[in-house]
Formats: structure tokens, C-alpha cells, sequence
């Protein structure tokens, strides 16, 4: 057994030792992304996975911040448990076997301690993201054992044995450990497979390869040279584009896409595989910009170049010529498609089932482009003097609610952006009336007029808050928590040097990750029932009992 | 460590958690030696659940009710917006008046009420409860001899799957949101059908056990300095564990004989809208798989939700969803409610009746299965309109294997919610005395539906 739960109280009684022990400072569930990539690198692509995942929760515009809150139901350990077994058998079975197993037993109708134990070990660090303390080992060797021995079968064994580590916590969360820096002894900091982990999901979404760990291993993750090389190496990976891809799915919330209604009555057109390849698209455009050609973020805006496939080509209303699956599409300059909010991704996420929503859609603008989020609504608002409108535009009734005082606050903030976007209805499709009546796509949007999507296109592009909200959105990602006041000089900073660096994306994810802050422990407040281990760290846990979100100083 | 499952493996998985008292009925079970500890002809045992719909009834403060009847007690007239529920009237009790009452906390819409009346305490955002909800009590303490502790179901087929049962305030449960999912979860792989001659305890569950061993004998290393929140996280991470052994060891026990256990057949997978008429039907194809889970001893504690807080549920054609509705429909003068939502909200009590109607068809001993359990039902708000969160309409249906009085109306002038929530755990036989904290804590159940 460790040694830290019985340590920790004698510590305190006698208030003389001034080492701090390792805490853990994080349990971040990984996501399902996170998962299907990380069995994908340790035990293979062509492992199926079928399964019902934990539903996420988003936190402040992200799901990598609302994930760390979320543990594992009962239903959901079934689900994570029955996929263990079924991953073990695919991995350990047919031809696959002797290469993963990677050792022979002496005789494969019994236990062989030796060679489970160096399999054990081996896809224990793997998946854990850190070697297996003896104890872990030696749990997993009597199940490997006693598995061989009631199947006559060394490898049902190991499949048991790696099950059990597939339904482990330690392979669930990503478990973030902080120890004391040896450079400070009072002070905390990650421990280097912490901060392998870090950058590898950032920039791979996946558990660390076996270079990231041994840089962790030979303490090269705490130096910055070290640190240097092997964010280079991932960054320059052809796999880089995998961890942008769920970074972007996140931030612009294209999970909604799994579950997203429409009423066919209203938009026969409306399908799965339009879900499907609006959710494509907009990865396809947004990451050819950014990552491939490495332009400017904010020309994600303004760029009309996109792709598109056929579904797509028939609710965009324009030909598809090809006989491939995707084909690379310029909208015309005086299109009103323009930029990434005009794509059926968003027009459509953000709508009702059977109308265009003008609020859902400034809301999404605000939270998601300028991190600025919308309060609830209050809760006794009275609709009295809304009038139902089945004439004329929307623009009517939500004008009716900027009359209203307790409405206005929010709603001319809401609104303007998403009546700019009035010209596309519930599922993306351009249109011009509304009822019969011409809709008016201008807009007052921060005391700046607007017309239509091009206007608001051009509005963002230029607005100082769309990059500062990107470089936040990248470190709160990374770190898993809300920013908070502390850290807003060190988020300014770094977007004056995203900035200076003509806002290419790639560049600002390396310098977030390369910057000390990007490791910086939060220590969490502590448990009931466990000690506190040292003066200096009762400071920072009553700091941030108060705050979730304060950092060790 | 065994293969073998014994006593002492079953002490230790229950003595690592958090309650104790939890684990002891099982033991009962295992230790009875032939697992028929509830089918000894003694009684049949008592199910609990919940049933949510989103956006309330219609009660304006004009006074248009559209759903409070006048008559209080025994024989209160069905209101129009309770049509759905005359077939079972004499089943169910009303509870009009009841409040969630926020005390300095802000209403947080679509949340607060139903957040109030499951935990007792008024939520200070949004997006987490500030409590366990109390069917995880009630799971706790009726729910162990099953296969499953408890099954939550979400019919509403809207974006995100919904659920409202937390045992830490931020993870909700998982739920089955379709009819498919449901069945391979109570009768897929791992049923045992009780009536079946030739039963034998599969040897592979044994080693399933094994694996579960392993991940739990490194508990107290992984809780070693851990924070306060994730050491939460963790106890409901081991809870979860600790209820797959137990579905494990009811495994290897030789199910009781259950004649009115008839395993049905498969579902078709169904449309996938949102639309009123598709979550109705979708809600009486969930009830009646759900009614013969139920019967088969496969669970005693259920969630069901018709449709989330913010209801996404729309009539077909329509271009505005209920909720929208709810809102911008003007009070007709005359009418003294919004006609177009009382009719939607009728509607959507309809699948609230279907509900009650299929637990009511299955036949168990010298009743119905309805008599053998009590479904609470109830939604966010009372008059949605302005996200009133006064006199949400509640409903206890069924007899709770005669302790409740059941076909009453108890109308009160703004009492606390957790009142109806107290009787609910209490008429079940959860050892709760006291619920709710603030002007919402209580120790008096409503004592005139209890037997």
C-alpha cells in the first residue's frame, strides 16, 4: 500500500515535518475522443468500440472544463466495463496476440508470471500514463493468474488483467499529480508524467507515446529544452491535426451535432448524413485554414473557401460536379455565405426545430468567438405584452422584448449579432422573406451598424476580443479549469505575442504549453477526512476553497 | 482473494464504501442460502420511481386553472389538463399549492423547482444540484436485491440525453433513452429469466469478479491526497463499482421463481423526433418494457422523464416548439388561460395517464403492479408562462402495497414541496425522517395519504 494516507495525519499532529507529500491535484474523466485515440495508439485501430459513452458537460464554453466535475455512473461503469472486456478479447485474440503480448509463456495452458508481468507493466504505463507501483502489479498478476489457471488459457488471463486496467480510475481520469519541486521545496509542481499528459492531449488528444514518456521518466519534461523538443515533435506530427480537430470540436460545440432535431415537416431536407457533413465541413474548412495553410484566425470569419459534399451541395443550393466525397467549394465573393457563421454547422445548432432563433445564435457568437457568456434569463419574465407572431419577421417580437426593461440588458446584446443572420433559416437555407415580408438583416451590434452575414463577418474579424478569447479558450483547455482573475495579465500577454505572430493557431498552442503557467498547480481544497500536508499549502487550500479557480501562488 | 463468492468478499466490497447500512439487505440475500428472500410468499415487494415532464400545468394567476380541482379529499373531478388520468383516478392523489421556496437564492428557471423537490434545497446555479436526489436514498435502501439498483430512462428523444437523479449534484445519471437501449439493458445479455428449468451460475462471472478485485484493492492508495470534490467523485466512482459486483453476485444466485414474469419481445428501433405524438408513444413503449422489468425482479427504483425542463417537445408542422409557446401565447381574455399551451399540456399529460395505465394492466398477485409501487410525478414549474415555481403540480400514483390513500387531493396555500417528497420516501419505507434544509426543511409528511 502507498504510503502517503497513513504519513499525512502524523505530519500534521506533530507539525515539525516541512515536506509536502504528492497530492493530486486533478481527476479529469477523459472523453470519448480521448479514449477511442488512445486504445487506437496502445492496442490498435481496427479495435472496435461499441459503447454508450458518459454524457459530458460544458463548463464556461467548454467541455474540457466541465469534464473534470464529472464522475462514472453506475449504468456508465457497466457500459466502460462490458467495452474493457470486449476491447481485451479483439486485443488478445487471432493473430494479434503474439505481437501485443510480446512475450511467450513457457506453457500457454497456464500462468506465466514473468511474461504477465512484463505485459502487465508494459500497457499498465501506457494506460495509466505512468509506470504501475509494484502493489498494481502484483493485484493484476494474481487476477492473470488465477484467470489462467480456471481457463487452462494463459491469455484469458492477461485479458482479465487488462480489463482490470481499462476499468481502473487510473485509466479513466486522467489523474494529475502534483509533487514537491525540488528546486522549492515548499512549492508544488506537476510531476513530469502530469505534464506529458498535458501537452499530448492538447495536441494529439491522446494518452503520451512512449517518447513522451520516457521524457518524463529522465526528468527532460521539467527542463525547457526538454520540454522544447518534444513539443516541437508533436506539433510537427501529422497527428497534430487529430488534436486540433477535438480542440475545435469542442470549442465550437459541434458535439450538439450527435443529437440534433429538426422537424421534418419544416425541413424535409434535414437528415443525418447533412449532421453528419455539416459537422465535417466545418472541421474540414476550419482546420485547412488554421492548421494546414496556418493562416490567420481571424480569416476564419472571412474566408468564403470551404468544402462541401452532396448532401451539403443541395441544402447550400448550389451544384455538385464531382465524383469524389468531398470536393473544395469557393463561395462568390458576394455571397452571403461568408466565414464559418454561415456554415449549415452553425445555422443550424443554434436554431429551434422548426425556426431560426436570432437570440440562440447571438448567444452562441458571444460565448463561443468572444467568451462572453449570457446570464439565465430572469425567471419572472412576463411574456404578457409579446404578441404571437405568426406575421411578419422575428425582428418584430424581439423588439417587443427590448422594450422591456428586466429583457433589454441581455437581449441587445444577444440579439443584433443573430438578426445579421436572419437570411438563413432554421437549418442554414438562404432566404430573404420571412412570412412574405423581406427580412432586414441590419444590425446595431456593440454600437457598431452591421449588415447581414458579411457585415458581422468583417465586425468579428476585426474585434479585439475574438483572439483574446481564442488564447483563453486554448489554455483552459489544456489546464482543464476556468480561468480566473489571476491569470488575466499572463492571457493578455500571450495574446499580444498570438498577435505579433500573425494569429496562427499552431504557434499560439506551443507557446501556451511552453509557458510556466501552462503547469502551474492549483491546489484543490482538501479532502475531509485527509490532513494538510504543510503551512504553505493550507494558504493556497483556503484560497481556494473560496475560489475553485485560485492557483498556488 | 477467491474466485469463489463468499461472504467475506461481499463484506469486504460493502464495508469499503460509504454506507454500510446499504449493503445489509443483500447480505440477507446472500446469506439466505437459496437468494428467495422476497419470493417466500411473504409480501410482494414495493417499487418506487419518479416521473418528470417539463413545463407544468396551467394555472394563471387570473385564476383559469386548468388542472387544480376544487374538491379537496377523497373523489376530486377531473380537471381537463388531468384527462389522461381518469381510467386511474382512484389511484392517484393530486398535490396543488406546494412550493419550492428559493429563500435568498435567485429561481433558476427550468431548474430550481424540480432541483428543490428531488434534493430539498434550492440550487445556487444552474448547472449542478446542490444535493443528492432522494431517489438514490430510496435506492440505497430498497434497491439492493436486484440486478440493477436503480434504471433511469429518458424518453424525451431531445438533444441531449436527460436525467436528474445525481448521487454528488454534478454527474446525472446515464439513462436509456430508447426503447432498444431499455430492453438490452433489463432482458439483453446477463437477464436470467426466473422461470427457466435448466438454470446454471455462469463460471465467467466469477472471473468478472476477479477484475473488479483488483481495480478496488487500490482504493485507499488512490484516495490519498486527494482534494474534496474529486474525493466525491471517487466515492461515486467505488459506488458504481461496488453495484457492479453486486449485479455480479445476483448473477450467480438462482433467481426466484416469478410467474407473472414474461420476457417480452424485442422493440423496433423507433423515430427519432422530438414531437409530441413520437416521446408519447416512445413513453408507452418505455413503460410497458420498463412495467415487465419491474415485475421480472430486475430493478425496484426507477427515473423516468417524459420530456427535460425546458421541454424541446413540439406538435408536428408547428414552427414554434411547447416551450416557445409557453411564453409568447397571449392569456386569452375570456378563457383566462393560453388555450394553445393548456391544449399541448394536455397532450403531454397524456403520456403521464399512458404511463400509469401500463403499470396498471400487468396483473401481480391479487392486484396490479401499481398497487405494488408509487410513482412521484411532477414537473419544474407550476404556471410556465412565468417560470412560476409555485404550486407545481405532484402527483403519488399507485398503492405502495397499501400504505397510501391513494384517489385524494390535498391542496395547501404554499407549503414546501419536500412535504410531498417526505411522504414519497416514507410511504416506501426509506429510513428518512427529515428532508430539505432552510424554509424548505421538514419532518411532516402529508399523514393523509398515508395508511
Amino acid at each position: 500500500m502507498h504510503g502517503i494516507a497513513a504519513a499525512a495525519p502524523v505530519a500534521v499532529a506533530q507539525q515539525t515535518s516541512p515536506e509536502l507529500k504528492p497530492i493530486k491535484v486533478a481527476f479529469r474523466r477523459i472523453t470519448e475522443s480521448q479514449y477511442r485515440h488512445t486504445i487506437a495508439d496502445v492496442l490498435g485501430s481496427e479495435i472496435q468500440i461499441n459503447a454508450r459513452f458518459e454524457p459530458e458537460k460544458r463548463d464556461e464554453g467548454l467541455l474540457a472544463i466541465g469534464t473534470p466535475q464529472l464522475s462514472l455512473t453506475s449504468s456508465g461503469f457497466e457500459q466502460y466495463f462490458a467495452l474493457a472486456s470486449s476491447i481485451s478479447e479483439q486485443a488478445l485474440s487471432g493473430k494479434k496476440q503474439a505481437a501485443v503480448v510480446g512475450c511467450k509463456p513457457a506453457d500457454a495452458a497456464k500462468a506465466d508470471e514473468a511474461c504477465a508481468r512484463q505485459f502487465i507493466a508494459k500497457y499498465g504505463e501506457r494506460l495509466f500514463r505512468r509506470p504501475l507501483t509494484d502493489i498494481e502489479i502484483a493485484t493484476r498478476l494474481k487476477t492473470a493468474s488465477l484467470g489462467a489457471q480456471q481457463s487452462s488459457d494463459f491469455y484469458a488471463g492477461l485479458k482479465l488483467a487488462l480489463t482490470s486496467i481499462l476499468v481502473a480510475p487510473e485509466f479513466l481520469f486522467r489523474v494529475e499529480t502534483a509533487e514537491p519541486d525540488p528546486g522549492n521545496p515548499q512549492q508544488y509542481r506537476l510531476d513530469g508524467y502530469t505534464k506529458a499528459s498535458r501537452i499530448a492531449f492538447l495536441l494529439w488528444d491522446t494518452s503520451p507515446d512512449e517518447e513522451l514518456l520516457a521524457a518524463a521518466r529522465s526528468g527532460a519534461m521539467h527542463t525547457e529544452a526538454g520540454l522544447k523538443e518534444q513539443l516541437t515533435r508533436l506539433i510537427s506530427s501529422p497527428r497534430y491535426e487529430q488534436g486540433a480537430r477535438a480542440f475545435f470540436t469542442d470549442m465550437l460545440q459541434l458535439d450538439g451535432f450527435e443529437n440534433v432535431v429538426k422537424d421534418p415537416a419544416i425541413y424535409p431536407k434535414f437528415n443525418q448524413s447533412i449532421a453528419d457533413g455539416a459537422m465535417e465541413q466545418t472541421l474540414k474548412t476550419t482546420i485547412d485554414l488554421l492548421i494546414t495553410k496556418k493562416r490567420d484566425y481571424r480569416d476564419l470569419f472571412t474566408s468564403n473557401a470551404t468544402f462541401i459534399n452532396r448532401p451539403l451541395a443541395a441544402v447550400y443550393d448550389v451544384p455538385f460536379l464531382s465524383a469524389g466525397e468531398w470536393v473544395p467549394y469557393t463561395f462568390s465573393p458576394s455571397s452571403e455565405r461568408f466565414g464559418i457563421l454561415t456554415q449549415i454547422s452553425f445555422l443550424s445548432l443554434f436554431s429551434h426545430p422548426g425556426t431560426s432563433s436570432p437570440t440562440k445564435r447571438g448567444i452562441k457568437v458571444n460565448e463561443i468567438f468572444k467568451c462572453e457568456p449570457t446570464p439565465n434569463p430572469p425567471a419572472d419574465v412576463d411574456f404578457s405584452k409579446v404578441k404571437d407572431s405568426t406575421n411578419g419577421t422575428i425582428r418584430g417580437r424581439l423588439l417587443d422584448h427590448m422594450e422591456n426593461a428586466g429583457c433589454t440588458v441581455c437581449h441587445r446584446r444577444s440579439d443584433p449579432p443573430g438578426l445579421a443572420l436572419e437570411h438563413f433559416d432554421g437549418l442554414g437555407q438562404l432566404r430573404t422573406t420571412e412570412n412574405g415580408v423581406p427580412i432586414d438583416v441590419s444590425a446595431d451590434v456593440a454600437g457598431v451598424k452591421v449588415v447581414g452575414a458579411q457585415g458581422l463577418a468583417r465586425f468579428l474579424h476585426d474585434d479585439p476580443k475574438v483572439p483574446a478569447c481564442l488564447v483563453r479558450n486554448v489554455y483552459a483547455y489544456g489546464v482543464g479549469r476556468k480561468t480566473g482573475i489571476r491569470e488575466e495579465d499572463y492571457l493578455a500577454d500571450q495574446t499580444k505575442i498570438f498577435a505579433g505572430n500573425g494569429y496562427r493557431v499552431p504557434d499560439l498552442m506551443v507557446q501556451i504549453a511552453s509557458s510556466p503557467e501552462f503547469f502551474k498547480v492549483a491546489v484543490p481544497s482538501a479532502a475531509r477526512t485527509a490532513a494538510v500536508p504543510s503551512a504553505a499549502a493550507t494558504t493556497a487550500v483556503q484560497q481556494s476553497a473560496r475560489n475553485q479557480q485560485g492557483v498556488n501562488p | 482473494m477467491s474466485f469463489r463468492f463468499d461472504r467475506r468478499s461481499v463484506l469486504r466490497g460493502m464495508l469499503g464504501g460509504t454506507a454500510v447500512y446499504m449493503g445489509l439487505p443483500v447480505l440477507d440475500v446472500f446469506l439466505n442460502g437459496n437468494g428467495s428472500a422476497y419470493a417466500n410468499g411473504a409480501k410482494l415487494p414495493v417499487r418506487f420511481g419518479t416521473y418528470f415532464w417539463g413545463l407544468g400545468l396551467t394555472d394563471t394567476p387570473t385564476g383559469g386553472t386548468r388542472w387544480v380541482p376544487t374538491k379537496t379529499g377523497p373523489g376530486y373531478e377531473i380537471m381537463p389538463e388531468l384527462e389522461s388520468l381518469s381510467v386511474v383516478k382512484d389511484k392517484v392523489s393530486v398535490f396543488s399549492g406546494f412550493r419550492a421556496i428559493a429563500d435568498a437564492k435567485a429561481n433558476q428557471v427550468h431548474w430550481s423547482g424540480h432541483a428543490s423537490i428531488l434534493t430539498g434545497i434550492a440550487p445556487a446555479s444552474a448547472s449542478r444540484f446542490d444535493g443528492p436526489t432522494f431517489d438514490t436514498k430510496i435506492a440505497d435502501a430498497i434497491g439492493t436485491s436486484t440486478r440493477y439498483k436503480m434504471i433511469d430512462v429518458d424518453a424525451s428523444l431531445s438533444r441531449h440525453p436527460v436525467s436528474y437523479s445525481t448521487r454528488t449534484g454534478t454527474t446525472f445519471a446515464s439513462p436509456e433513452t430508447t426503447a432498444l437501449g431499455l430492453y438490452t439493458r433489463l432482458f439483453g445479455p446477463g437477464f436470467q429469466d426466473p422461470n427457466s428449468d435448466n438454470w446454471k451460475p455462469d463460471p465467467s462471472i466469477m472471473l468478472r469478479q476477479s477484475v473488479l478485485s483488483a481495480v478496488k484493492d487500490q482504493r485507499d492508495a488512490l484516495m490519498a491526497g486527494v482534494g474534496r470534490a474529486d474525493q466525491i467523485k471517487l466515492d461515486q466512482y467505488f459506488n458504481s463499482v461496488r453495484e457492479m459486483e453486486n449485479q455480479l453476485a445476483i448473477q450467480l444466485q438462482k433467481p426466484a421463481k416469478c410467474e407473472d414474469c414474461i420476457v417480452p419481445a424485442g422493440p423496433k428501433e423507433g423515430p427519432r423526433s422530438a414531437s409530441v405524438d413520437v416521446v408519447n408513444a416512445n413513453t408507452k413503449t418505455m413503460a410497458k418494457l420498463l412495467a415487465m422489468g419491474l415485475i421480472c425482479n430486475q430493478t425496484r427504483v426507477f427515473t423516468f422523464v417524459h420530456t427535460a425542463g425546458s421541454s424541446e417537445t413540439y406538435v408536428a408542422g408547428q414552427s414554434k416548439i411547447y416551450h416557445q409557446i409557453t411564453h409568447d401565447e397571449p392569456t386569452d381574455a375570456q378563457l383566462g388561460y393560453q388555450p394553445q399551451t393548456s391544449k399541448i399540456a394536455g397532450m403531454v399529460m397524456q403520456a403521464f395517464g399512458d404511463f400509469l395505465v401500463e403499470m396498471n394492466s400487468i396483473k401481480e398477485g391479487d392486484g396490479t403492479l401499481l398497487d405494488h409501487m408509487l410513482v412521484m410525478g411532477f414537473s419544474d414549474t407550476g404556471y410556465a408562462k412565468i417560470h412560476s415555481i409555485e404550486n407545481i403540480p405532484m402527483f403519488l400514483a399507485g398503492g405502495a402495497g397499501g400504505k397510501h390513500r391513494a384517489g385524494q387531493h390535498i391542496h395547501t396555500t404554499g407549503e414546501s414541496v419536500t412535504r410531498v417528497s417526505l411522504t414519497a420516501m416514507q410511504l416506501v419505507g426509506a429510513p428518512v425522517g427529515e428532508f430539505g434544509t432552510g424554509t424548505m426543511k421538514t419532518s411532516r409528511p402529508i399523514t393523509e395519504v398515508m395508511a
